[in-house]
Formats: structure tokens, C-alpha cells, sequence
């Protein structure tokens, strides 16, 4: 009996210890919001005096909802690190991972940031797709989306002797019998490396009910790919180059409009010149919270213009091979709005949607 | 540019006096971090990739490969001396390290450790610089249908894990899958067993799971019996020598364990954790006196010691030949890569020699450091143990839950810890082994992953695990692994 007694107190201490520790974040949370709380009335003061412009009066913050080392975390750390360098934004920058549930756990919290002009984050069609598997409660909806600034492309590659010289072959025997091929992406149906080659098929008249699709997380696609388990590795232009350039694996098609630029990639075929009319782009931009000062959307819309224009971040970009693709805050939601009901329409045909 | 001319250019960048001292550098953050319980590789790489923006790419991976290998070899030192696994790669290592240093033979567990340590990585770098080309095939020849025979090979010793009843043990291990299988299923995009919690869409994560039922377990355990004596009660830390028998039994598993934890660090996904399970059981099944392993065996200590280090260095191998990460780690560096303007992929042993050949070079040198850096160390950190036990157990219990919230940043992981920890508590009242459920839990998730790949690509046909022959052989090899105890026994009463 004292055993257990003892055994109860003890789980009561380190319970009490780590309820410790979340106190303390959720008043360093709070502590925050009102700092920014603040701040936005000190510079709303500021809006004031000078011709209503709104300017930021304290440090930024920017969240990327995944791990360090990532898409968003980069995209976050560049953009950070050359408006700071160019003088684009004097104010201090700081890059903050929230990682977690494939973007969720960051969403939540900068759903809690409503109001605020002083955070802002990241993302890319997760947002529109996550939301749509029921996977999270907020989408692109909960928050304001301010400027998208660059774009990446999708890539169909499949092993060097594969019997598919270009995407209406591997088409055709895929409406012949769609059990005969296997698609392999890193991520869960209904996620990007699945939905683009759906969009493809299906504008193809592919029954997109019938494709077998395997996920294989840890870049498992190209070894099951090279190694023969799967046919088709659906994936990001950048993940396959290296494969490409190695005489490993052949590229069938692109997803952007036109043919991209580079010594290997400007080889990759697109769809449309193969006679399918369909394009998939990973858009990824910057998103504020809900009810940012409209006057602070203008601030950091025209501040993501001039880093988007800038040639230090056309050098980033060549980098990292992504591909310049700015919108305005108005464009950016009219076009997240119009993807997400074609992103919806094709759950809904896979009875992905929740 | 021949092989030759690469390796010597990748020993000068090794042997330049940068070179020296960036892998000091990171081997001594990688010792330190591997240390503390919790804290592993993976966050000391991504903290370091914004710093080493715009510096020298191959200095700049030399040193991030030294944190990572650093971190597997230092990650030992907490798991022998206080049962929190330092990173999950050493969970194996506290079988048999931390009985040895409750016996008062601490400062001999942990040399035993370094000198493993230290054989394996050097064994395994030689064999990487021999046959890292070669072997890239090698990384790619596993389809879904081998590596469900290879977590099927494995989890056939769960009953070499348990001490006492089997039926305890397998109950044990049907809980490590049912915990694996929580989270986001990745060939179906469902949640299950969330509950509509976002914090376990991704599920639990290893290190949550290994420190609550090791470390936090331990703790319960020794507050519940503070009034008793604990046999050799800790203070007492040894002698470091080890004697000529010791060598002796330490060469065996050393030999074995460098080639086989090598071989299972090339495949993508298999990587340290699961290496040094494998090893630990496989010298467990070879052994003539198996009952003395979780007891203090010194082969039971050398084998996983051994093993995930030259797990570490064979993860090099589908990394640098050909772009492929085989697990967090390495995916971390691979975004390093990235960052540093380099394409990882088939193409960069030619293109970039100074690099490839620079990395697996200057872990030679890594490896001599940390052996320099760790064993004239090992009577100070011993020491810990003389500290009272009071402090020492809050010690313990504030790295674990340091550790576990670095992880995600997460509070829920914190309740979740406390949560495992009482369960361990409870596990080992009632005398379930816990082994085989981390067992279970780390193959499990992996099996089933690849079981239902296997099924889409066959449209159901069991005959998949049948086609390929390396899932054919492995399969043969788990039958005959359950087949073989049965087979000892029956002819054990057969004799009497």
C-alpha cells in the first residue's frame, strides 16, 4: 500500500514537473502575443504618422511547420537570410520549426497567432491537401496568405530499361490494365507525389480508382524503383536530377508548363508537348495569420517582391533549383481557392476527402 | 580521376590541419551530445547547418559526419552507467553494460564500449573505403518482399530476449506492435489510434518509448527501493583493465559484429538501432552460455557496441554513392548536402572527390579521436555514479524529459514519457521483459509497412515472398531460427 502511495506521489511529481514545462511555454506563448499585441498598437501609432504605411516594430517571426533541414525550413531560412543581408527588412528575423503531422502541428499554432503582425509562416500544398485528408483543422482559409515566391515541379521517372519510352505508352497500358503498374512516392495517398500523377492519368482517361499506388517513406522510391519493385516513382524534379544525370533513371514527364532550365532537367519531357493538357506546380509562399492588419499584408507583400526580385535570391534559387512563381496576397487566395476545389475534386473521386 | 587518386585527394582533406581540426571538433560535439540521454545526432546536424553556410563543403560534411558517429559512440556511456539510452542506436548496450556496472565494473563496461566502439567504426571505414562503389547495388537490391523477411528474421528472437516465461514475453512484444502501429499509416493516408490528437498523428516517437521504459522505469524502481542495498551499489567503479581473457572474449563478437552491423547499415531504413538488436541477439544464439547475457556478459556488451558503429559508417554507403538517406540522420544530411551546394547522388564520387573520399577518410582519423577523447575520460564519468543517489536519479529523470522534449518541442511527449515509464514500472513488478516490446516496436512498424507494399505491388499474391531470393533465403533463416531451439530441446529430453 505505501508502495503504491509512493508510486501515485511520484507520478503526481513528474507530472507536476511537466506541467511545469507547459506552463511555461503557454505563458512564454501568451507573453508573446501580448508583446505583439503591443507592438501592433505601437505601430498602428506609427501607421499614423507616416502616410499610413505600416512598418514592423519588432522582431519577425517566421514558422516552418517541419524539421530543419527540409523545403519549408529552407525556403523559411533563405528568404530570412537574404531580406535581412539585402536590407529588405531591417527588423530581426528569426526562423522557428514547428514540426509535426506533415505541417499540422504548425498550423495550430499560428492559428493561435490570430491577430498578430509579427508572425508569419511558410507552406506549400500541404495546406490545401492535409485539410482536405482530415488531417487538420485548419487550411488555407484560417489564415492570410500574403505572397507566393517560388515554385517546384513535379517529375515521373521509371528505371533506365523500362519498357516506357514516354508517358502516353506508359498511359496506354495503364488504361489497358491499371493493376499492372505500380506508382511509388515518398508520401500517403492523397498527399502531393500521389495527386499529381492522379491529375495526369485522369486528364489522360486513366481509371484513377484502379492505380496502385505505394508509399515509401525514408526516399524509398528510388531504391524501389531502381531495384525493380515499382515502375513509376512520382516525386520532385530535384530528388531524381542526380539519378538522371547518372544514366539510372529516365524522366517520362515533367509537370510544369513549359521545359525547365538546366544542363539535365531542360532533357525532361512536359506533358503538354506529349499531348496531355495538365500541369502540377508546388507553389510554396508566405502565410500571416487570420486578421492581419490589411495594412501589414501590403508591408511584407511588397517586402516579398522585392526578395523575389532581387538577385541575390534569383541566386538562391538557381541553388536550390527552384523556380521563381511571385503572387500578389489577392491572386495568391484566388488561386489557393481555385486549387483547392480541383485538389477536392479528385479526393472525391479517389474517396480520399473527410 | 581513378579510385586511388580520390582517396589520396580525399586524405588530404582529411590530414590538412582544417581537416584535423573540424573532425575534432565534431566528434567532441557528437561524444557530448550522444552522452546525454535524449539529445542524438539529428538535432546537432540541423542546428549546424545554418552555421555552415558558406563554409568549405567538405570540412563542413567532415565535420557533421564526426557529430553523427561521435554521438553513436558516446551514446553508450549513459546507457551502461544509467540505463537512459543516450540515442537510440545504444538501446542494446544497456543489457548488458548497465548489469555490469551495477556489479561495480563501470570503468571496464565503458572501456569495453569505447574499444568495441572504436573497432567497429575503424573496421567498418576500411571496408567502406574498399567497397563503397560496389556496394551501392548492394543498398538497392532490397525490395518490400527482403525486408520483410529481414524484421521477420528478427523478431524470431524475441524469445531469446525474454528471461523466464515466453507467453511474457510475447504479450510483451504484441504490445510493441500495437503502440508501432499508432499515427498516420503511411499506405493508406488514415490516422489510426489517435483519437483525434494531432500530437500522435506522427506516432510515438523511439527515444519516448526507450527512455520511459529504461531510464524512467529505472527511477521508479530505485525510489521504490530506497531502503534496500543495491548489491554493488555503484560506488564502486573498477578497474579499467581489461585482461587477456577479456580481449580474448571481446575479439570474437568485434570480427563478427563490424561486418554484420556494416551489411545492415547499407540498407536503407535498417541502420543502427535495428543493427545492434540483430547483433546483440545473434552473439546471444551463438553463445555456449547464453544465460549470462542481461547479466553482465562482456560479448552481450561488445556485440551491439561494435555493430551500431560500423552501422554508422555502412549508412555512408547509399548516402554518398548514391543519394539515398537511409534513415533521420542521414536525410539531415542530406539537406547539408543541399544547403552546402553539393548534389548528392551517383554522380558525386566523380565530381567531387575531395568530398566523397574526404568523408570516409577523415572518420579514420574521427574514429582514433574519440577513442583518445573517451577512454583516459572514463574515470571521471564513472564517477557520476558516486553521486547520491538522490541527485543522481533527478538527474536522470531531468535529462530524460530535456532529452524527450527536444525532440518535437512537445509537452505531450513529456506526459507520454511518464506514462511509458510507469508502464516499464509495472512491467518489470510483474516480470515482463521489455526488450522484446522496443523489439517489436521498432520492427514492427517497418514489417508492416513493407508486408502491405508487397501486397499492392503483387495485387495480393502471397508468391511475392517467395520470388526474390533474398527474401526466399531469409525467410529459410527465420524458419530455421524458430525451427532450431524446438529441435535442442526435443533432443535435450530425448538424451534424459
Amino acid at each position: 500500500m505505501k508502495k503504491i502511495l509512493a508510486l501515485t506521489m511520484f507520478a503526481m511529481l513528474v507530472l507536476f514537473l511537466a506541467a511545469c514545462g507547459g506552463d511555461d511555454s503557454s505563458e512564454e506563448g501568451n507573453t508573446d502575443s501580448e508583446s505583439e499585441g503591443n507592438g501592433s498598437e505601437e505601430a498602428s501609432g506609427d501607421s499614423g504618422d507616416s502616410n499610413g504605411a505600416w512598418t514592423p516594430s519588432e522582431s519577425i517571426e517566421i514558422v516552418a511547420p517541419a524539421g530543419a533541414g527540409g523545403g519549408w525550413d529552407t525556403t523559411a531560412r533563405m528568404a530570412a537570410q537574404t531580406m535581412t543581408e539585402e536590407g529588405i527588412i531591417e527588423q530581426d528575423m528569426g526562423v522557428v520549426n514547428k514540426e509535426g503531422a506533415g505541417g499540422a502541428i504548425g498550423w495550430a499554432y499560428m492559428a493561435e497567432k490570430a491577430g498578430s503582425n509579427h508572425n508569419l509562416f511558410v507552406s506549400s500544398s500541404p495546406i490545401l491537401l492535409v485539410p482536405l485528408n482530415g488531417q487538420s483543422e485548419y487550411g488555407h482559409e484560417d489564415f492570410t496568405p500574403i505572397a507566393n515566391v517560388i515554385a517546384g515541379y513535379g517529375a515521373f521517372a521509371v528505371a533506365k530499361d523500362a519498357k516506357w519510352d514516354n508517358l502516353n505508352e506508359l498511359f496506354e497500358d495503364m488504361k489497358e490494365d491499371p493493376q499492372s503498374v505500380t506508382v511509388v512516392g515518398t508520401s500517403s495517398p492523397g498527399s502531393m507525389d500521389h495527386i499529381q500523377f492522379v491529375r495526369f492519368a485522369k486528364a489522360a482517361g486513366v481509371d484513377i480508382t484502379k492505380i496502385k499506388y505505394v508509399s515509401a517513406p525514408d526516399a524509398g522510391g528510388v531504391t524501389q524503383v531502381l531495384n525493380g519493385s515499382a515502375d513509376v516513382y512520382s516525386t520532385g524534379v530535384s530528388e531524381i536530377a542526380e539519378q538522371v544525370r547518372a544514366d539510372k533513371l529516365r524522366v517520362l514527364a515533367v509537370t510544369s508548363e513549359e521545359r525547365l532550365d538546366g544542363e539535365v532537367l531542360s532533357t525532361f519531357p512536359t506533358a503538354k508537348e506529349q499531348g496531355i493538357d495538365e500541369t502540377f506546380v508546388n507553389w510554396r509562399g508566405f502565410f500571416g495569420p487570420n486578421d492581419m492588419d490589411p495594412a501589414a499584408v501590403k508591408f511584407y507583400e511588397k517586402k516579398f517582391k522585392e526578395l523575389s526580385d532581387s538577385e541575390a535570391f534569383a541566386d538562391i534559387r538557381a541553388n536550390y533549383g527552384w523556380n521563381e512563381m511571385y503572387m500578389g496576397s489577392e491572386e495568391y487566395k484566388e488561386f489557393l481557392d481555385k486549387e483547392k476545389q480541383n485538389l477536392k475534386e479528385i479526393l472525391d473521386e479517389l474517396g480520399l476527402t473527410k | 580521376m581513378g579510385a586511388i587518386d580520390g582517396i589520396l585527394t580525399g586524405f588530404e582533406v582529411a590530414f590538412s590541419w582544417q581537416g584535423i581540426m573540424f573532425v575534432l571538433l565534431g566528434v567532441f560535439v557528437g561524444t557530448f551530445i550522444g552522452m546525454l540521454p535524449g539529445l542524438g545526432p539529428i538535432s546537432a546536424i540541423a542546428i549546424m547547418i545554418p552555421i555552415t553556410y558558406g563554409m568549405d563543403p567538405s570540412l563542413a560534411l567532415v565535420m557533421m559526419a564526426g557529430v553523427y558517429y561521435g554521438a553513436v559512440f558516446g551514446g553508450s556511456t549513459s546507457s551502461i552507467l544509467l540505463n537512459a539510452p543516450g540515442i537510440s542506436g545504444t538501446v542494446a548496450s544497456s543489457f548488458d553494460g548497465y548489469p555490469m556496472a551495477q556489479q561495480g565494473k563501470a570503468g571496464k563496461a565503458l572501456a569495453i564500449a569505447a574499444i568495441s566502439s572504436f573497432a567497429g567504426g575503424t573496421i567498418s571505414v576500411i571496408l567502406l573505403m574498399i567497397f563503397a562503389p560496389m556496394l551501392a547495388s548492394v543498398a538497392v537490391s532490397f525490395g518490400p518482399p527482403a525486408y520483410f523477411a529481414l524484421m521477420l528474421l528478427g523478431l524470431t528472437a524475441i524469445s531469446s530476449l525474454s528471461e523466464g516465461s515466453t507467453i511474457k514475453a510475447l504479450i510483451s512484444a504484441v504490445v510493441g506492435f500495437m503502440i508501432a502501429t499508432i499515427g498516420i499509416d503511411p499506405q493508406t493516408g488514415t490516422a489510426r489510434f489517435t483519437f483525434d490528437s494531432a500530437n500522435l498523428l506522427d506516432g510515438i516517437d523511439f527515444l519516448v518509448i526507450a527512455l520511459g521504459l529504461f531510464a524512467i522505469a529505472e527511477v521508479c524502481y530505485l525510489v521504490m527501493n530506497r531502503h534496500k542495498s543495491m548489491g554493488g551499489s555503484g560506488k564502486d567503479i573498477g578497474s579499467l583493465k581489461i585482461t587477456k581473457d577479456d580481449a580474448k572474449e571481446m575479439s570474437g563478437p568485434i570480427g563478427r559484429h563490424s561486418i554484420l552491423g556494416f551489411i545492415l547499415g547499407i540498407l536503407p531504413g535498417a541502420g543502427a538501432t535495428i543493427a545492434s538488436f540483430i547483433s546483440y541477439i545473434t552473439e546471444k544464439r551463438m553463445s555456449k552460455n547464453p544465460e549470462e547475457f542481461g547479466k553482465g556478459s562482456i560479448k552481450g556488451l561488445a556485440a551491439p557496441e561494435t555493430s551500431n558503429n560500423a552501422a554508422t559508417s555502412g549508412a555512408f554507403v547509399p548516402l554518398l554513392s548514391l543519394g539515398i538517406p537511409g534513415s533521420g540522420t542521414t536525410a539531415v544530411m542530406l539537406g547539408a548536402f543541399l544547403v552546402l551546394g553539393l548534389q548528392p547522388g551517383p554522380m558525386l564520387m566523380g565530381d567531387r572527390p575531395e568530398v566523397f573520399w574526404g568523408i570516409i577518410a577523415s572518420m579514420y582519423i574521427g574514429n582514433v579521436f574519440l577513442l583518445i577523447l573517451n577512454l583516459p575520460l572514463i574515470p571521471y564519468i564513472a564517477r557520476i555514479l558516486t553521486i547520491p543517489r538522490p541527485m543522481l536519479i533527478s538527474l536522470v529523470l531531468m535529462f530524460s524529459l530535456i532529452g524527450v522534449y527536444a525532440i518535437s518541442f512537445s509537452v505531450f511527449d513529456l506526459y507520454l514519457l511518464v506514462a511509458f515509464g510507469v508502464l516499464g514500472y509495472l512491467m518489470r513488478m510483474f516480470a515482463f521483459p521489455a526488450p522484446p516490446f522496443i523489439l517489436a516496436f521498432i520492427l514492427g512498424g517497418m514489417m508492416e509497412q513493407s508486408f502491405r507494399q508487397s501486397m499492392t505491388i503483387s495485387n495480393g499474391q502471397l508468391s511475392i515472398f517467395f520470388e526474390s531470393n533474398i527474401a526466399l533465403s531469409l525467410i529459410a533463416l527465420s524458419v530455421l531460427s524458430f525451427a532450431f531451439p524446438i529441435v535442442k530441446n526435443l533432443r535435450g529430453k530425448k538424451k534424459a
